[in-house]
C-alpha cells in the first residue's frame, strides 16, 4: 500500500513518542561535522601539492616561512583559489537544497525541484541573455547594472518562471502536482529554446563560455563573484528559517494552514521570491547544478522527518557538504583536466531520482 | 457570538448560497444540516473566511473579513471534512501544529504536553509515535480533531468565547467515537465556548443540537431547536424523503439510537 511505503522507511530513526527533535538536532550536528570535514578536505586537495594545513597554520600562529617563494605561491593557491572555490561550494550547494526543501514544501510535493520544474532553465535563459546580448542589445542593462546584471537577469528569469507556474498549477488553492510538472516541462523547453537562440547567435568565444557555463561548474570561483552573488544567497537563505512554521501547516493543505494563523499569501510570495533569488544566483555564477534540491530533502525527510524546522538547516549543512564532494569528485576523476560538476550531480542524482519514483509510484499524485 | 448576515456565495458563477443568516452563541452547539449539495460546507467555509462572500460574518463582534489570519486563529479552530497530508509526518507532529498560530490557552509550560492531553481526549491514547498516513480514516479524522483542540484548548480566552467549526466531524466514525466526539463538542459549548458542526446524522443533530439550520437549495429553510425544526413536513421537503419523527419501525426490527448510549 502507499501508506506503507511513504512512511516505512523513516521509522527506524525515530523516537517512540513520536517526536523527533532531539534525533534531528543531533542529525543538524553530525551535519556540522561533516561540513567542517568536507570544507577541509576541499581546502586541502586539488592540482597543486600546496599545504592548505602549512598556510592555516602560519597565519594563524603568524610564523614566518623558511621558504619565502614557495610559501607565497601556497597562500596564493589556497587564499585566491581554493577558498573562494569552497566557499562558492558551500554557498550554491546550501542554496540549492534549501531551495529544493522549500519548493517542496511550497507545492506539497517530494518532486518539486526547482531544476526539475524550469526554475533553473528560466535563470539560464536570464543569464545567456545578458552574456550573449550584453554588449549588443542589451548594453544599456549591463552599464547601468555593472556586474549585478548577471545575477540579477538570472533572478529575475527564475521569478517568472516560479510565478508562472505557480499561477497555472495552483486552482482554489489546491496545486496540482501533474500540471505543475508538465507545464514545468513546457516552460524549460520554452527557456531552453530560447536559450537556444541566443547560443545561435553567440560567437565562437562566448559559445566555448556558455557550453561550459551550462553544464555547471565551480571552477570560476573568485573572491569578487563571491562579493556579488554571496550577500544574495545569504540574505534569501537568512529568510528560510522564518518560513519553517509555515510549511509545516501548509503540509495540511492551504485553506488548514490558514485557519491555523500562518499568512499563507505572504508565506507563498516569501517562499517564491526568496527561491528565485537564491536560485537565480546560483544559476549566474555555476550554471545548472541538478538534483542537490531534489535529493538532499528527501534524504533527510528519511532520516529527521518532514519538519522544516530541522528540514531546512539540515539541508543547508548536507547541499555544502555534498557539493563539495562533487567539486572534489569533479576535480580529480579526469585530473589535470576538469569534469564540469553538473555532470556528476546529474550522474549521481538522476538513478537517484529514479529510484525515488520507483519506490513511491503509488503515492506521487501524478 | 458568530453574527452572519444575508450571506451569499457564488464558484465559478454558479451561486451556491444565498441570502443566509446565521447566528452561533457560545454556550450552545449549532448544527448545520441539509441534503448533499444543499451548501452546507460553503456556508461554513465562507464562516471561517476560506471563501470569499458577500454580507457580512463578525466573530465576537468583529468582522472577520478585517482580522488577520492568526487574530482569526486564536478566536477559533476549523475541522475541515478531510485533510490530505503531503509529508510523512507523525500524529504528535500533526497535533502539535495546532498550537503554531493560535492560542491554547493553557499555562505557557503546558503547551508540550497539551497534544498527549488532546490525543487522549480522542480516544487515541499512545498513538502519537505512530505515522498519520498509517492511520485508519476514523483514526486520521480524530487526530485531526486532536490538532483542532490544541488550538482552542480553553473554550474561553481572556474572557471572550472561542469557536469550534466542524465540517462533519463524525462521518467517518464508529458509533463509539461519534458519541465521544459529540461529547467533547457539547463539553465545550457547556464551558461557553461555541460550535457550529455540520452533521448528517439527524438523530445525533438532534441529541446534541441546541440550534439547528436547515440549509436546501442554498438557502436557509429552517432555524431553531430540534423540537421546533425537526418534523415530518420539514424532512419531506428538504430530504425528498417522507419520514416520520419518533415514529418506531413496525413489527419487531431491530434499531439502535445513539439517544440509549448509557
Amino acid at each position: 500500500m502507499a501508506e506503507q511505503s511513504i512512511a516505512g522507511a523513516p521509522s527506524r530513526a525515530m523516537a517512540a513518542d513520536g517526536d523527533r527533535s532531539a534525533w534531528a538536532r543531533f542529525v543538524i550536528a553530525l551535519l556540522c561535522l561533516a561540513l567542517a570535514l568536507s570544507v577541509f578536505m576541499s581546502l586541502t586537495s586539488g592540482a597543486s601539492d600546496a599545504s592548505a594545513v602549512r598556510v592555516i597554520h602560519d597565519w594563524f600562529t603568524g610564523a614566518v616561512p623558511s621558504d619565502g617563494a614557495l610559501a607565497a605561491r601556497d597562500r596564493l593557491i589556497v587564499y585566491d583559489i581554493r577558498m573562494p572555490r569552497v566557499l562558492l561550494g558551500v554557498l550554491i550547494g546550501a542554496a540549492l537544497a534549501v531551495c529544493g526543501a522549500v519548493m517542496q514544501g511550497l507545492f506539497r510535493n517530494p518532486l518539486a525541484d526547482p531544476g526539475l520544474i524550469g526554475v533553473s532553465a528560466g535563470s539560464s535563459l536570464g543569464a545567456v541573455a545578458i552574456i550573449v546580448l550584453g554588449t549588443t542589445w542589451l548594453a544599456p542593462v549591463t552599464l547601468a547594472l555593472g556586474t549585478l546584471a548577471l545575477p540579477l537577469a538570472a533572478f529575475f528569469g527564475g521569478l517568472a518562471v516560479t510565478l508562472l507556474l505557480y499561477a497555472i498549477a495552483t486552482r482554489q488553492g489546491r496545486t496540482s502536482v501533474a500540471t505543475m510538472l508538465l507545464a514545468g516541462i513546457a516552460i524549460s523547453a520554452l527557456a531552453m529554446a530560447l536559450t537556444g537562440v541566443l547560443i545561435f547567435m553567440a560567437d565562437d568565444r562566448q559559445l566555448r563560455d556558455l557550453t561550459f557555463w551550462q553544464l555547471g561548474s565551480l571552477a570560476g570561483a573568485t573572491w569578487p563573484k563571491i562579493g556579488t552573488v554571496g550577500p544574495v544567497i545569504v540574505l534569501a537563505l537568512a529568510a528560510m528559517p522564518f518560513l519553517s512554521r509555515g510549511l509545516n501547516a501548509l503540509a495540511l493543505g492551504e485553506a488548514t494552514a490558514g485557519h491555523l494563523g500562518i499568512p499563507v499569501q505572504r508565506l507563498k510570495y516569501t517562499a517564491i521570491v526568496g527561491v528565485s533569488a537564491a536560485v537565480g544566483a546560483s544559476v549566474a555564477v555555476s550554471g545548472g547544478i541538478g538534483f542537490i534540491g531534489i535529493v538532499v530533502p528527501h534524504v533527510l525527510r528519511l532520516a529527521i522527518g518532514p519538519d522544516n524546522r530541522y528540514l531546512l538547516p539540515a539541508s543547508a549543512l548536507l547541499g555544502a557538504s555534498l557539493l563539495l564532494i562533487a567539486d572534489a569528485v569533479a576535480r580529480t576523476v579526469v585530473a589535470p583536466a576538469e569534469l564540469p560538476i553538473g555532470i556528476v550531480t546529474a550522474v549521481a542524482g538522476a538513478p537517484f531520482f529514479l529510484w525515488i519514483l520507483l519506490r513511491k509510484r503509488g503515492v506521487v499524485d501524478l | 457570538m458568530i453574527e452572519a448576515r444575508n450571506i451569499s456565495v457564488a464558484i465559478g458563477g454558479k451561486r451556491i448560497v444565498s441570502h443566509v443568516d446565521f447566528t452561533a452563541r457560545p454556550g450552545e452547539v449549532s448544527a448545520i444540516v441539509g441534503p448533499n449539495g444543499s451548501g452546507k460546507t460553503t456556508l461554513l467555509k465562507a464562516l471561517t473566511g476560506e471563501l470569499a462572500y458577500t454580507g457580512t460574518v463578525t466573530l465576537n463582534g468583529r468582522d472577520l473579513s478585517a482580522m488577520k489570519p492568526v487574530e482569526a486563529a486564536t478566536l477559533r479552530a476549523v475541522l475541515p471534512q478531510s485533510t490530505a497530508l503531503s509529508f510523512p509526518f507523525t500524529v504528535r507532529e500533526i497535533v502539535r501544529l495546532g498550537l503554531i498560530g493560535g492560542r491554547s490557552g493553557v499555562l505557557p509550560g503546558e503547551d508540550a504536553r497539551l497534544p498527549e492531553r488532546a490525543l487522549a481526549r480522542v480516544d487515541l491514547d499512545g498513538f502519537a509515535g505512530r505515522f498519520y498516513q498509517e492511520l485508519s480514516g476514523g483514526e486520521q479524522q480524530r487526530v485531526q480533531l486532536a490538532r483542532v483542540l490544541c488550538q482552542v484548548w480553553a473554550p474561553v480566552l481572556e474572557g471572550r468565547p472561542r469557536y469550534l467549526f466542524l465540517d462533519e466531524p463524525v462521518s467517518s466514525l464508529d458509533v463509539k467515537h461519534q458519541l465521544i466526539i459529540m461529547n467533547i463538542a457539547r463539553d465545550f459549548a457547556r464551558r461557553d465556548g461555541g460550535v457550529v458542526a455540520i452533521l448528517h446524522d439527524l438523530n445525533l443533530t438532534a441529541m446534541y443540537a441546541d440550534r439547528i439550520f436547515v440549509l436546501h437549495g442554498g438557502q436557509l429553510a429552517a432555524a431553531g431547536t430540534p423540537k421546533d425544526v425537526l418534523n415530518d413536513e420539514l424532512i419531506e421537503k428538504v430530504f425528498d424523503c417522507r419520514l416520520k419523527v419518533g415514529a418506531l419501525p413496525a413489527g419487531n426490527t431491530p434499531f439502535v439510537l445513539p439517544q440509549s448510549a448509557a
